[in-house]
């Protein structure tokens, strides 16, 4: 039907309810799919203030009418919730094979509400949907969880889950899917171990169909072929994958090192890259489903200290790894890295956080009993062991399983916590790339790289260039790039695709699967839906006004071709504000809401 | 003057850094790359009709994008360092 599959699952996890709802056509329509999707049926049955991690709290699990159709890197889905890090709508995107599999189930989504008791897991066998005890599973982690789930139901079920870190509350706890593919950001996975959901299990033999076939095809062919094509799309991440950037965003002057304090050059950068990877530990890529991209990491580092093997590094937890916490061990990274995935943990946010640690322990701010041990930047065993440390909920990892802004604010020095609105920036510096800054500032999910990407065209040239230390025309970009990157999100495709293709071929694979006659700007302007009632939940729910950490409004960085920038946000956010329809202090205006059609009022006045 | 070279450029080049004679501007230096590593190597250097910078290819001058400077004539002297990358992307 159409693309989606019909059928919305909802599961009551206090009193073990499970009934299965016609989808929202209206809003499948208006929403798009996924993250924008998920986020209408979550601002309309959650209200605002809610705990993120209160039973009263939803977790949504929401594909995209794009998932599972064959649509060019079509795999993906949404894990949406309130974010108990940052308090904002929290949406984490990834992709895998599980998505496209819950959709071959009969499903397009799923909507837990409450908390069990105890441990459960859901299985789903196509019609078969079922709560089942998972108290074998609690305290296991994700690979195990994952191996263990498959053991018992058969390998050709695809598997999401949390590791212990979900289980114990950790802010910045992820849901993988595959083993290693995550919707890391947020703390998905906090929200879902607080309902004490340790899984999801789904097999599907069905499939789904699209509005207008022999269109559709057309549109997927030439969307794939204009991919492989690209020189990023086609050969280049596959060759090298996403820490190919190392090199580039360092030569940049845009690499953000030792907490950012050091500015954005890091010396032993090529050491880190994605040059290096391939050439020690790099085994073979691979890719998601329906994706020729294949920009991931199968990585073994054979012997040493740092042993390991994984998926990854990807570039951010390159960064946050590398040059953040000042460690130029490629083997070290690696470990911790894969750490992350195994526990299942944000490899941003808990790098980061580790930054921030390295940065208040050599001021001393943080007695050193409290770490255990003289934490100083550029140690490779320190970010290894404390990423184990906040897997195992031991010792000082208790601290920094709340993220940096807590640990800093702990220690009396919130503004060395390199976030906004509570989560980590990544590994672009807002000093040396400005666009950058105004998309951090305003992201709807807190310090984030994909909720528009200004460094492609700041620093990469694609698809165009834009200087990236004017500020000049980065507020309209900016605009367009977030709206683009909803509708992209929300389809179920993956933003890599904009490595090689532009809004005209995402929009055909959406017209021509759904059946729309919509023209491109209509249907982006739907992405722009999205933004905004993302504005509204993040409003209504209190977040803290668009910023910047002091750093980078007030620290002038010390060298390279940024040197003695700051990132210059008034008068970008202004021009963003304005551009967006939005009031001088960013609030949707009247008329903007008329034009999106969003009411969103019912929930505010009836807080849970 | 210093060259790097990066990601899959350093197939060609079979190098990472090289120190050169400063050339009086990035269309000369260009033109003594495709020599100094050969025509395929030109060939991603230098757009199809061998004219101006290729699309696919970034050069960075001091870390400024050249594209941001003067393009293929952009001055160049001893102490500038320039930094060569096929286009990539990623993140």
């Amino acid at each position: 039907m159409n693309a989606w599959v019909g059928t919305i699952l909802r599961v009551d996890l206090a009193s073990e309810t499970i009934t299965k709802e016609p989808l929202n056509l209206k809003d499948a329509h208006d929403y798009i799919g996924a993250r924008g999707l998920g986020t209408k049926y979550f601002c309309d049955e959650v209200g605002p203030k809610v705990d993120a991690l209160s039973p009263e709290n939803k977790l949504i699990f929401m594909t995209g009418p794009l998932t599972g159709t064959g649509a060019a890197s079509g795999g993906r889905y949404n894990v949406i919730s309130k974010s108990p890090l940052t308090g904002t709508i929290g949406a984490a995107n990834s992709g895998g094979y599980f998505a496209p599999e819950l959709k071959y189930a009969g499903y397009d989504g799923i909507i837990f509400e409450n908390a069990s008791d105890t441990p459960v897991y859901l299985y789903i066998n196509d019609d078969i949907v079922e709560l089942r005890d998972a108290s074998g599973l609690w305290g296991k982690t994700v690979y195990e969880t994952t191996d263990l789930l498959k053991e018992e139901n058969g390998e050709s079920f695809k598997v999401s889950c949390i590791g212990p870190p979900g289980e114990n509350g950790c802010l910045y706890s992820g849901v993988l899917n595959d083993k290693h593919r995550a919707a890391g950001r947020g703390g998905m996975g906090a929200v879902m171990g607080s309902k004490k959901l340790k899984a999801v299990t789904v097999r599907g033999t069905g499939s789904v169909s699209v509005a207008r076939p022999e269109k559709f095809m057309e549109a997927i062919i030439d969307a794939r072929a204009k991919l492989k094509a690209h020189p990023v799309g086609g050969a280049g991440l596959a060759a090298l994958g996403t820490q190919v950037l190392v090199n580039i965003i360092n030569e940049s002057g845009a690499l953000p090192t030792r907490n950012w304090r050091d500015g954005s050059i890091f010396d032993e950068a090529d050491a880190t890259g994605g040059e290096s990877l391939a050439d020690k530990y790099l085994v073979k890529n691979k890719g998601c489903f329906g994706c020729s991209i294949d920009c991931a990491r199968v990585t073994v580092v054979p012997d040493g200290p740092f042993k390991s093997s994984g998926e990854g590094p990807e570039y951010e937890a390159g960064w946050s790894y590398g040059a953040d916490c000042g460690v130029s061990d490629l083997a070290a990274i690696c470990k911790a890295s894969f750490l992350c995935n195994e526990y299942g943990m944000d490899p941003i946010t808990l790098g980061a956080t580790i930054a921030c640690a390295m940065e208040l322990a050599e001021m001393g701010a943080i007695p050193e009993e409290d770490i255990g041990f003289k934490l100083r930047f550029g140690d490779p065993h320190a970010i290894v062991h404390l990423t184990e440390a906040v897997g195992k909920n031991e010792g000082f990892g208790k601290i920094l399983a709340l993220g940096s802004y807590r640990l800093a604010e702990k220690y009396g020095h919130p503004e060395l916590s390199m976030s906004v609105k509570k989560q980590e920036m990544p590994a672009y510096d807002g000093r040396a790339a400005q666009g950058m800054a105004l998309e951090y500032a305003t992201s709807n999910r807190g310090g984030c790289h994909v909720r528009g990407y200004m460094t492609s065209p700041e620093l990469l040239g694609v698809p165009f260039k834009m200087d990236p230390l004017v500020t000049e025309g980065k507020a309209a970009t900016l605009k367009i790039f977030q709206d683009l990157t909803a509708l992209i999100d929300s389809a179920g495709i993956c933003l890599f695709t904009t490595f090689g293709l532009g809004l005209p071929e995402i929009a055909a694979q959406y017209r021509e699967a759904v059946g729309t006659d919509e023209t491109d700007e209509e249907i982006l302007f739907k992405g722009e839906r999205v933004w905004n009632l993302e504005k509204h939940f993040n409003i209504a729910a209190g977040v803290e006004k668009d910023t910047l950490p002091p750093r980078l409004l007030r620290e002038k960085l010390p060298s390279g071709p940024a040197a003695g920038r700051v990132a210059e946000l008034g008068v970008m956010l202004a021009e963003y504000y304005e551009l967006r329809g939005w009031d001088k202090d960013g609030v949707p205006t009247t008329e903007k809401d008329g034009a999106t059609g969003i009411k969103y009022e019912a929930k505010v006045l009836c807080d849970v | 003057m210093k060259l790097k070279f990066f990601a899959t450029y350093r197939d060609f080049t079979r190098c990472k850094e090289a120190d050169v004679t400063a050339p009086p501007d990035v269309w000369a230096l260009l033109q003594h790359l495709k020599g100094q590593y050969g025509d395929a190597f030109g060939d991603k250097l230098l757009t199809s009709d061998g004219t101006d910078i290729g699309c696919e290819t970034i050069i960075l001058i001091n870390g400024r994008n050249a594209g941001h400077l003067n393009g293929k004539d952009t001055p160049l002297s001893e102490a500038d360092v320039v930094s060569i990358f096929p286009v990539v992307a990623g993140g």
